[in-house]
């Protein structure tokens, strides 16, 4: 039997008529023999935040990858609205390049010049209290700082859906706070957000919150 | 594919190469202690030190290659293509390769008086050349750091223990630059040196490639109309 994918015009609104931000269908993933997530569902309307929860080794950071598009799915698909931030949750950087390095790799994939993507990355890091010297390497960056960075890369192009894979470990709490404050505004930029966490008190602060299941995860909302 | 983006990955690949200066200096120690030592025995000095050459160029393309891996996802997810990528650290590796090959040839040439100087310059940057694809693929294959340079001693080390003319040495990467070396020194035939090497790279950097590909996320881009962004490639009941 093959998997029924939603259409695009289908895919693009909620059952509210809202423009969805992220559809994944029926996703199924295993590794080596153990599935990690069958047959599971999601969809987040543009505006709308979404957190996921759920135990350790519930497959929340491999619905990440594969709503990112970094993993392929063994069955199911994935729709999207527009350009994807993904905010992965071990932050993928070069240790002795800087922050401005980083940037500057960045800008011509993102379509932007090299002033134009460190004028812009400066601007985001700063909003995070990103506390040390821009051409300071990385590997002489504290977790949080690394995690600021990890975070400024997924929104320097602009994004239409926001993945965020524990986005604020490290964080203090006043980035911490910042970083919801900065939700909320994005989910009024018309973003779509999702925060894969651990902490329940986060569930106060999203729109919807779905926990994934162990050993054949499936969404459930909370 | 844009050569804007080549240059800019070519030009980090630099800086972060630039800033493991004690990995590098190593790196280029090794094959002049190579040479160094048997340099009071003849000619053949000339053949280790310019085969050892791989030690440095490939162990530096290791290097890059895997550190750069947890980062490709996202460089991809960016807008990056991976042939972009493979080709910005090609680029910058091939130039550093010739760098090292300039600097060690003038040692070796002076150091041992071959019949053929143009042929020990010729062998050293056919090894060093062979030693960029030879690396990035090494390093595609590779968990870690610790097997790739592994990889890369023992099939270097092997290399180092063959004659140019023994039959194994030709399934060898660099037996291209070998034979040329041997040639400078020992003035044996070397005709098929080139065409074999210039295989023997295509084929590793086409692994290279086909990994990093494999590698690489299903998506990327800067697409901003609805898309489906991935279908699994089997679909199963549900």
């Amino acid at each position: 039997m093959s998997l029924a994918v939603p259409e695009f015009e289908h895919a693009c609104l909620d059952r509210e008529g809202q423009p969805l931000a992220l559809r994944a269908t029926a996703v199924r993933k295993s590794y080596g023999g153990r599935v990690i997530l069958d047959g599971v569902s999601l969809s987040v309307a543009a505006g709308e935040s979404v957190a996921i929860i759920g135990e350790n080794g519930a497959g929340k950071s491999t619905l990440m990858r594969i709503c990112a598009g970094v993993v392929q799915p063994d069955a199911g698909a994935v729709t999207v609205s527009g350009r994807v931030g993904y905010c992965p949750q071990e932050p993928g950087l070069f240790d002795l390049l800087s922050a401005d390095d980083h940037l500057a790799m960045f800008a011509p994939a993102l379509g932007l010049s090299r002033a134009q993507a460190i004028e812009r990355g400066r601007e985001l890091l700063a909003e995070f209290a990103f506390p040390v010297h821009l051409r300071a390497q990385c590997r002489h960056l504290s977790g949080g700082s690394r995690q600021k960075l990890n975070l400024a890369l997924a929104l320097l192009g602009g994004a239409d859906v926001l993945l965020l894979d524990e986005p604020y470990q490290g964080f203090d709490h006043g980035a911490y706070v910042s970083f919801w404050e900065h939700v909320e505004g994005w989910k009024g930029a018309g973003m779509g957000v999702v925060v894969v966490t651990h902490l329940l008190a986060d569930s106060e602060l999203v729109d919807r919150v779905v926990e994934l299941r162990v050993a054949g995860s499936r969404l459930e909302a909370v | 594919m844009s050569l804007r983006r080549i240059l800019v990955i070519a030009k980090l690949t630099g800086v972060e190469l630039s800033r493991r200066r004690i990995a590098l200096g190593l790196l280029t120690a090794l094959p002049l202690a190579f040479y160094g030592s048997q340099v009071s025995r003849g000619s053949d000095a000339v053949i280790t030190g310019g085969v050892a050459m791989a030690f440095s160029v490939a162990g530096a393309s290791i290097f890059v290659a895997l550190t750069a891996r947890p980062v490709d996802a996202r460089l991809i997810l960016a807008g990056y293509r991976p042939s972009e990528l493979l080709l910005g650290r090609l680029l910058l590796l091939e130039l550093f390769g010739l760098l090292i090959t300039g600097i060690f040839s003038a040692i070796m040439v002076f150091g041992s008086d071959p019949i053929h100087p143009w042929a020990v310059a010729s062998g050293v940057a056919l090894v060093a050349l062979t030693s960029v694809p030879f690396g990035l693929a090494v390093g595609a294959v590779s968990p870690h750091e610790l097997e790739g340079v592994l990889i890369l001693i023992g099939v270097v080390g092997v290399q180092l223990t063959l004659y140019s003319t023994e039959l194994a040495a030709k399934f060898l990467p660099f037996w291209g630059g070998q034979r040329l070396l041997d040639h400078s020194v020992n003035a044996v035939a070397a005709g098929a040196a080139v065409p074999a090497n210039a295989l023997y790279a295509a084929g590793l950097l086409a692994l290279a490639t086909y990994f990093m590909t494999r590698r690489a996320p299903a998506v990327g881009g800067t697409k901003r109309h609805p898309r489906e962004l991935l279908r699994a490639s089997r679909h199963a009941p549900v």
